[in-house]
């Protein structure tokens, strides 16, 4: 509007100026979807009429005295498969709805939740954490003691290393909850380890530390202590107030950036040694074995990577036609570093434009970036079916691989740490289906 | 957006920051960098970039400089029975530690561990060790022989054989099984077996796994101690990269993910392309999800934003008997049979009571089923009755 235009309109008076902006919003309201809601001169019911709650009383405060979500966000949850419901849902994990996600945090109730041995629900009171063995003083803490220790609050993702696992032979699940959503991202309040060591007494032999859990399974992992004494933490605070149970309640392990299954829940004991422990989960489980028959024993950071979120197989284009302008919306991570740029390509990742980071740029964090985009004729770029590939690149010069590199070295057994790059194939009707780019 | 020239520089910053880093945390390996590297980054031992404190800051977040490296004398010293109560984790002997670590004085035969295994394992681990059904095997036949499977790799050929990955055939050491068993089995109820008692049931599995110790077979006569376990060398033992036991082994791990080839990754700051236009080999093509692939989610994927629907579903009682139940229950005091007899004459209630709460002798609470006590109630009436109502 030129300067001319806007005196004008000063000037104009009321009446007028509604008129104008009748005849302007019409237009701008034409050839929308949003029309073919209305019924025909009578306007939109939604409008129109009185609603359900906008005329009676609403609950009172005293109700759900810890909020849930509205009923209507019932489907927004966790989701499980019969392929991973190993000991009667007991070893098994429920994903993370991320087509539903916002931002970089997930809501606790919507954290993924992984088990081996059940959910196990822990008496505050009765909660012990014990460090032993290479330190000049054990000792054991209450959760009153533990929380004394002058804390620190981070953001990380926390990612099962076998996010995207199912997938190493072509694509499996038509969806990018099953796809990607073995990950989640909170904001942590714990203490470091480190911290806890200036009064315990490293002594200089310890190479490794062993993290237990508490629940049935006793679930350990081995860590080594350049980790320990870099970033790891003792964490009780997620996003705000206490872990969930799921979560390991009251108190977990949390390595930034490196396998989930590390960041042991329900935690009970540190015990440090020269010589590595051999845990069932770092042995029979969490192993990447390799063509050369060798396996990568202890796997630690989860690599670059990223996803496109929207439009995904759950929320597809369906809804939009030729000429309307959409954002393509994805998440980018690095446990090894800080995300530094992410890639878009149409053409399923032969090439490439650079899509734009948004929001807090954190360190071993999920990142927010975006593209604009105009949706052509029968969405169709070139008279080809559009192919979303997604690529990020981290502050360590870590890039993500495209199928083909990585089964190059790593073949198709390896289960864990898959961070070649994904695609989603738009189909002229604008439905989304995951599709892999692959030689093999 | 993206730079390379801006990128570098980030880079050289970050090296800065980490001579400070190194020399506060006393870093345990030597600081190796990876080959080819174009700049030099502080790698932490996972090959990532570590965010030293520098200006009271690490990466984005502050940090209170007086909480570092101040010495806060919480808790208190654990006694010895308490160390000894929770300290049961074992390592296996190496030739930096002869004795291993917690691995106790006691022993057990193959036969006991066989009549113990088709008691509280056999339900889910299948005969022989065998498994399916969701549940791990514990055996697929001759470990020397299926360790050689390793090297299978379905990459070219989905229809070929993959690598067979059980205790026998993978497992680098033989502490893991001990422990674990000793920790976390019966998966139910675990905690629960005696050293004895474990040690017999590690021989039963050494035995399905056709294993040898110290040269001689673990045959059905067979009966294993401390001092036996001691000598057991598992076939797979050399099949895992990097060396992680000795002393000073944490500069080669670091050196190890300081290489992105050896983990399948790619780096631009070791030969990697940051490649923009014509990236994809020529080879390849879309694959596609085969034959529906899986989606047989619980729940069902659903997008829609509306009420939940209230109906009350009655649930499937033979779905849930074989779902729940029949893992335990198909061999004895299954759907009406006989055995009941010896249950139902102390009361119905106190039946029910006894499933819904579980009993020492195995019966875990509600079966470990995710059941209303009204829906187990009806479960239990099947049982006993073999009818649905
Ligand atoms: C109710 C079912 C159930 C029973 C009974 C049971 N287990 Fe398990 N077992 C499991 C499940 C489930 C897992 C996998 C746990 C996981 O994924 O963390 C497992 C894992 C194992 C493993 C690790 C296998 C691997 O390759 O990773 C061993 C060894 C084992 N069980 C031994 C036993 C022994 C010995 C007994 C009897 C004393 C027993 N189990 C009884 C369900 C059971
Ligand atoms: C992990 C194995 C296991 C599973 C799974 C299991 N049971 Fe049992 N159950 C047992 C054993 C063992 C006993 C015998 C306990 C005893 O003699 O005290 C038992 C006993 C019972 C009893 C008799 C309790 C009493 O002392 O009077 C009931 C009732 C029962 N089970 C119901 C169920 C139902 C219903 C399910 C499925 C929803 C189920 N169980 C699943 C192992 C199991």
């Amino acid at each position: 509007m030129d300067n001319k235009k806007s005196q004008d309109q000063n000037t104009i008076d009321r009446r007028d100026f509604f008129k104008k902006a009748a005849a302007v919003s019409v237009t701008a309201l034409a050839g929308t979807s949003l029309l073919a809601n209305e019924s025909a001169g009578e306007g939109d019911p939604a409008i129109m009429h009185h609603t359900k709650w906008g005329q009676k009383w609403g609950d009172p405060v005293t109700k759900n005295q810890y909020g849930i979500p509205s009923a209507y966000e019932h489907n927004v949850i966790r989701r499980s498969t019969k392929l991973l419901a190993s000991g009667n849902f007991r070893a098994s994990i429920a994903v993370t709805p991320i087509h539903e996600s916002q931002g970089i945090i997930t809501p606790n109730g919507l954290f993924f939740s992984r088990s081996h041995g059940g959910t196990a629900h822990v008496d505050p009171n009765e909660y012990r954490l014990m460090i032993h063995g290479l330190v000049e003083k054990p000792i054991v803490l209450t959760l009153a003691q533990l929380k004394r220790y002058p804390s620190v609050t981070r953001t990380h993702f926390i990612e099962c290393p076998a996010n995207g696992g199912q997938e190493w032979r072509g694509p499996q699940f038509n969806s990018v909850q099953f796809a990607k959503g073995f990950m989640a991202s909170a904001e942590w309040t714990g203490v470091y380890i480190k911290t806890i060591l200036e009064d315990l007494g490293l002594k200089p032999t310890a190479q490794w530390m062993l993290a237990e859990g508490s629940d049935n399974s006793k679930m350990g992992r081995t860590i080594p202590v350049d980790k320990v004494l870099d970033d790891a933490m003792i964490v009780w605070g997620q996003n705000g107030e206490a872990l969930r149970p799921e979560q390991g309640y009251p108190v977990r392990l949390l390595v930034p950036g490196w396998e989930g299954n590390l960041c042991v829940k329900w935690l009970r004991r540190l015990e440090f040694s020269q010589e590595p422990w051999y845990c069932k989960e770092e042995t029979s489980k969490y192993t990447d074995l390799k063509p050369t028959g060798k396996a990568i024993q202890h796997f630690y950071a989860n690599e670059v990577n990223s996803t496109v979120t929207s439009p995904s197989p759950e929320i597809p284009w369906t809804d939009l036609k030729e000429g309307d302008v959409v954002e393509i919306e994805g998440l980018a991570w690095s446990g090894m570093g800080t995300i530094k740029a992410v890639d878009l390509s149409f053409d399923g990742g032969k090439n490439y434009v650079e899509a734009n980071l948004k929001g807090l740029v954190l360190s071993k964090s999920w990142t927010r970036w975006s593209y604009m985009f105009t949706i052509p004729k029968k969405f169709q770029l070139d008279g080809k079916q559009i192919l979303l590939t997604s690529r990020a690149i981290d502050d360590a010069g870590y890039i993500q691989p495209t199928i083909d590199q990585e089964i190059g070295i790593m073949g198709v057994e390896a289960v864990y740490h898959r961070n070649a790059v994904e695609t989603w194939e738009v189909t002229e009707e604008g439905k989304v289906n995951h599709v892999q780019i692959r030689s093999v | 957006m993206f730079k390379l020239e801006a990128y570098n520089k980030l880079l050289i910053s970050t090296s800065v920051a980490a001579v400070v880093a190194f020399s506060v945390v006393g870093c345990m390996g030597d600081s190796t960098e990876p080959s080819g590297s174009t700049t030099s980054v502080s790698l932490d031992i996972d090959g990532g970039v570590s965010y030293p404190v520098v200006n009271n800051k690490t990466s984005d977040y502050y940090v209170n400089p007086q909480a570092i490296g101040a010495k806060i004398n919480n808790g208190r010293v654990p006694n010895a029975a308490e160390l000894a109560k929770w300290d049961t984790d074992l390592q296996p002997a190496t030739p930096l530690s002869p004795e291993g670590h917690g691995i106790p004085e006691g022993s057990g035969s193959v036969e006991d561990g066989e009549t113990l295994y088709e008691a509280q394992c056999v339900m889910c681990h299948g005969d022989f060790g065998s498994g399916g059904g969701g549940y791990p095997a514990l055996s697929k036949g001759n470990a020397v022989d299926l360790q050689k499977t390793l090297t299978n790799n379905r990459w070219k050929d989905p229809e070929a054989d993959g690598p067979t990955r059980v205790f026998g055939s993978y497992w680098p050491q033989a502490t893991t099984m001990w422990w674990y068993i000793r920790d976390g089995m019966p998966h139910p109820f675990s905690d629960s077996l005696s050293i004895d008692e474990t040690y017999a049931l590690t021989a039963y599995i050494l035995n399905i796994n056709e294993m040898y110790v110290d040269g001689e077979e673990v045959d059905d006569e067979y009966v294993l101690n401390r001092a036996k376990f001691l000598k057991i060398k598992m076939p797979n033992v050399d099949g895992f990269e990097p060396v992680i036991s000795g002393a000073n082994v944490l500069g080669g791990v670091k050196a190890y993910f300081g290489k992105a080839s050896n983990f399948g990754g790619r780096n631009l700051n070791q030969g990697a392309e940051h490649c923009m236009k014509d990236c994809q080999e020529p080879t390849a093509k879309i694959k596609r999800i085969q034959n529906g692939g899986i989606k047989d989610f619980i729940p069902a994927m659903n997008v829609t934003r509306d009420l939940p629907k209230k109906e009350v579903v009655a649930i499937d009682v033979k779905k849930t008997y074989t779902e729940s139940c029949a893992m335990c229950h198909s061999a004895f005091l299954s759907p009406g049979s006989g055995d009941w007899a010896g249950y139902t004459p102390k009361g119905i209630d106190k039946v029910y009571a006894n499933g819904i709460n579980g009993t020492e002798s195995g019966m875990p609470a509600k079966g470990g089923a995710d059941l209303s006590d009204a829906d187990f109630k009806t479960m239990v009436d099947y049982l006993i009755s073999g009818k649905v109502k």
